[in-house]
């Protein structure tokens, strides 16, 4: 029992000398507003059009108050691995020396595809590093950036339309203030969407939003999600959600996601590969969902092709 | 007891009382002095406009008594906030009357609070005198300071809210059971004690599931050698067997509404309450002439079973005209309770089933390792000790009574949360009861340790004495909490350990970063010297009735104006849950910014993010 206690003691002793060296040196890991500032004065140098900022621990978003306000910052729970298509150069903001930081372990999910133009510089506790982005896919078409130039209606099952008059930013549809379709800041599964608001009217009826010629690359993409924490609620009462891409002119399905309640995050789905697309097409998009109560639906339909090096 | 050992025993016992007093003053001291910063959490914003009317009741019952004691006079003023009984709330609401209103020496928050100071201050003198009578002074010493050495314990000290006086409570009816077993009358502070924990929060109902398996054996053993003790003991437990089995029986049979229903003055359940409370008594006063050792063992429960009810129902009014009813809805309330969403090991935990190991992984990773790691060792040493004595040769590593009472009571508020389908929100809170009596086993811990230090370093050494090793290896222990305290007050809900690797480290980890919505008080300072004249503000999470009190404190300026979301403000000052991001992305849509114009964030954490509009 003695020897156990004197186990004990060592023990507590070792622990408490760690724990205090701990406390008493974590305010010296942490960034001090000046590095923040020098970092912000490079990226403002030394930062292009079209470059994003990347956070790692995800969570450190401090950055945000002193970066360039030109400079989209994404930091998110899952950002690690977000292929970041629409940017040809990432800048990484990382804390390597945080309590639990795993630089190389981000590393290992950040890396492939990307390749690193010139070596990371310090600022104290902050470490900077640029990297080309290889999975860089310019969009050609984007229904959320485009959608001034859309026609929206609310399509009755005996196929009336309601128009939804557009007011220079909104298009609004008669009805509850949900019955709108704008690019729109929203969360899905925890990651900020400057999505397509588009709420599932309820019953047959259908919220549409018509592109007369949208420009398409290599293949066409549709991601939908439900916004928030409703995306979660799981009550018999909840419907799916379905969500739908048609050729205008032939009424041809090209691709459809279907959200039913409990499922979290943005669901996608893209033509095929081998598919070959033309240059241009008419296109129509509609959400419907039976009972529209928590399906605050956001969504991207896109057109991106490869980069020309 | 000769004179002169009395005498001693008498100066011990004073000593040991002048030193929980001090206790309880220097922790008094120490939570009114630190009290200011702390922030107004969302539920104490309501328990303060509770307790203010139930406090206006008292006024009221001076001035007008007929009508002050009539069902609708009382529910004007106790119908808010009935989902809690009212004894702290009353206490609250008495002291912001006596130290606020009539001295006019206090601002109101602080007035409100200072009976939470006093009560959460008997959990130091209590876990005190608790540990010198079980384990010695030092052990005892060890407990009584780390409990406020714990940030989170420490800023949850300072609310007028429940989650401390209830562990206060809790902790006061187990140490005067404890002292029943040999001292006259403490069997009945223990049924009053119990009362209060009642009348503070519902976890004092689990008390007696605790403590009264602990009387029976006792009452069993110490009814052994005498045939006619053994019977008024198989009497007395025969008694709450075949009243508990009466009533299983009515509500199986009658089911939960009828069973309310048909609870009136004459009926089967008051008669079974009544049999109960007179058998009681009849009972105890036989055993005493029976058995006063056997009478010791047993009265503790029935001043609970008698006393308990009685102060509950006795201290709030809300229950006088209708007992049943509405004690049936509280019971209903608690036992219905939501679940908010928790964010834990990167999961949003939404609804039950929620993970078994949550409380033990969450008190890890929130109290200092150096708290938390001679708690662990003790409850470990008490365990391996009542396995290792099932053997005949180790029988003497049995546990003592108060070694197995205390690890029970350390087990007990955490097995009940632990339970995947009550709620897990919280934080650590709503396991507070057991942690003074982890506090006591790491105090035994710790003294042992530096006994055996002392021991064996003897030979070398002999005028190393146990006192100064125990107090420096307490000091090494508690400096790196105290460090942790001091940087992390005001903003306790946010406080994670050093095996979680600080809040950074939680952040990483995916573990909930705040809760209750105090840590607004990090950016009000900005929003005084940066808000326009009467701008409207939203501050996410925080209550309308907190916005006031931060105004009517000080601490928050007076023309500004609360706004209902981001949408009709000028201002929003966003709380960074996981739970809430959709709330982030509502303030850039509606301020056409994603670029905050201040922020609190803790150990580079965001916590607390302002926008103004574009």
């Amino acid at each position: 029992m003695r020897i156990l206690s004197l186990a004990d003691f060592a023990v507590l002793t070792v622990a408490a000398v760690a724990a205090l060296y701990f406390q008493l040196s974590l305010p010296g890991r942490l960034p001090t507003e000046g590095d923040y500032r020098g970092v912000a004065e490079s990226l403002a140098k030394e930062s292009k059009n079209g470059d994003v900022l990347l956070l790692y621990p995800w969570w450190a978003e401090r950055a945000r108050l002193y970066v360039p306000r030109s400079l989209p910052v994404v930091g998110y729970l899952g950002s690690d691995t977000n292929p970041l298509r629409d940017f040809p150069r990432i800048w990484v903001l990382a804390q390597p020396n945080l309590p639990r930081s795993d630089i190389k372990a981000f590393e290992r999910r950040f890396i492939p595809g990307r390749t690193a133009l010139g070596s990371p510089r310090s600022f104290g506790n902050l470490q900077l590093s640029l990297y080309r982005n290889g999975l860089y896919r310019p969009a050609v078409f984007s229904a959320a950036a485009e959608h001034p130039s859309a026609r929206v209606y609310i399509e009755e099952p005996d196929h009336r339309q309601l128009d939804c008059p557009f007011d220079g930013k909104v298009h609004r549809c008669p009805g509850p203030e949900q019955l709108r379709v704008d690019q729109e800041w929203h969360e899905v599964l925890y990651e900020p969407r400057h999505c397509l608001w588009m709420h599932p009217p309820g019953g047959p009826r259908r919220l549409v939003a018509e592109f007369p010629s949208a420009k398409l690359g290599e293949r066409l993409t549709l991601a939908a999600g439900i916004v928030g924490e409703y995306a979660s609620r799981r009550q018999p009462e909840l419907t799916v959600t379905h969500v739908v891409v048609e050729e205008l002119t032939s009424g041809r399905r090209l691709l459809e996601i279907a959200i039913p309640p409990g499922r979290e995050g943005m669901q996608q789905a893209e033509t095929p590969s081998q598919l070959q697309l033309p240059s241009s097409m008419a296109l129509k998009i509609w959400v419907q969902s039976d009972n529209p109560a928590l399906r605050e639906t956001c969504l991207e339909l896109f057109s991106d092709r490869s980069a020309t090096p | 007891m000769s004179s002169r050992s009395t005498r001693q025993w008498l100066a011990l016992r004073l000593k040991d009382n002048w030193i929980a007093a001090a206790l309880f003053a220097a922790s008094a001291a120490a939570l009114a002095a630190t009290q200011a910063p702390v922030g107004f959490v969302r539920d104490e914003s309501v328990y303060f406009v509770a307790a203010e009317s139930y406090a206006r009741w008292f006024q009221h019952l001076l001035r007008a008594p007929a009508q002050a004691l009539t069902d609708n006079g009382i529910v004007r003023f106790f119908e808010i906030n009935h989902e809690h009984p009212a004894l702290m709330k009353m206490l609250f609401g008495l002291s912001y009357l006596v130290f606020h209103e009539w001295l006019g020496v206090l601002k109101p928050a602080a007035a409100f609070r200072i009976p939470a100071f006093v009560v959460a201050s008997l959990i130091p003198a209590v876990t005190y005198l608790f540990g010198r009578s079980l384990f010695g002074r030092k052990a005892g010493l060890w407990a009584a300071v780390s409990f406020l050495l714990v940030p989170r314990q420490f800023f949850n000290a300072h609310l007028a809210c429940f989650d401390v006086p209830i562990a206060a409570f809790w902790l006061l009816t187990v140490y005067a059971f404890f002292r029943a077993q040999r001292e006259p009358l403490w069997w009945l502070w223990c049924g009053l004690a119990f009362g209060a924990a009642l009348a503070t929060k519902h976890n004092g109902w689990f008390l007696p599931f605790v403590l009264a398996p602990f009387a029976v054996v006792r009452g069993w053993i110490l009814s052994r050698g005498s045939p006619e003790a053994r019977v008024w003991f198989y009497r007395f437990v025969g008694l709450y067997a075949g009243v508990g089995a009466l009533f299983a029986v009515l509500w199986i049979s009658e089911g939960p509404r009828r069973f309310v229903a048909n609870f009136t003055a004459l009926s089967p359940a008051s008669a079974l309450l009544a049999l109960t409370a007179v058998g009681t008594v009849a009972i105890l006063r036989q055993l005493r002439w029976a058995s006063e050792s056997l009478f010791r063992a047993l009265a503790p429960l029935g001043a609970m079973a008698i006393l308990g009810p009685l102060v509950f129902y006795l201290h709030w009014p809300y229950l006088w005209h209708h007992p049943i009813d509405r004690a049936a809805w509280y019971f209903d309330f608690h036992a219905t309770h939501v679940h908010y969403a928790w964010f834990y090991l990167g999961t949003l935990l939404r609804d039950p089933p929620f993970p078994l190991d949550y409380v033990v992984v969450k008190t890890a990773l929130t109290v200092p390792i150096t708290i938390f790691l001679p708690m662990a060792i003790g409850l470990g040493a008490v365990a391996l000790r009542a396995v290792a004595s099932v053997a005949r040769r180790w029988r003497f590593f049995r546990p003592s009574f108060g070694e197995a009472l205390v690890a029970a009571n350390a087990v007990a508020p955490i097995l009940i949360i632990s339970h995947p389908n009550v709620p897990h929100f919280g934080g650590v809170k709503h396991w507070f009861p057991a942690m003074p009596f982890l506090a006591l086993l790491g105090g035994s811990c710790v003294a042992c340790a530096a006994l055996s230090f002392v021991h064996a370093l003897r030979r070398r050494r002999r005028a190393l004495s146990g006192g100064p090793v125990a107090g420096l290896l307490s000091a090494l222990l508690f400096a790196p909490a105290l460090v942790a305290t001091a940087r992390n007050h005001p903003y306790g809900t946010s406080y994670y350990s050093e095996l979680a690797g600080g809040l950074p480290g939680a952040a990483t980890l995916g573990m909930q970063r705040q809760f209750w919505s105090n840590n607004v008080t990090g950016v009000l300072d900005w929003l005084n010297a940066h808000a326009p004249p009467n701008a409207r503000v939203w501050l996410h999470e925080v209550t309308g009735l907190a916005f006031q009190e931060y105004q009517l404190n000080g601490m928050l300026r007076r023309d500004l104006q609360a706004a209902g979301g981001p949408w009709d403000a000028q201002i929003a000052v966003y709380q960074y849950h996981q739970e809430f991001r959709e709330h982030e992305m509502n303030v850039w849509q509606a301020f056409g910014t994603e670029t905050p114009a201040a922020a609190l964030y803790l150990d580079e954490t965001p916590q607390i993010i302002v926008y103004q509009r574009e």
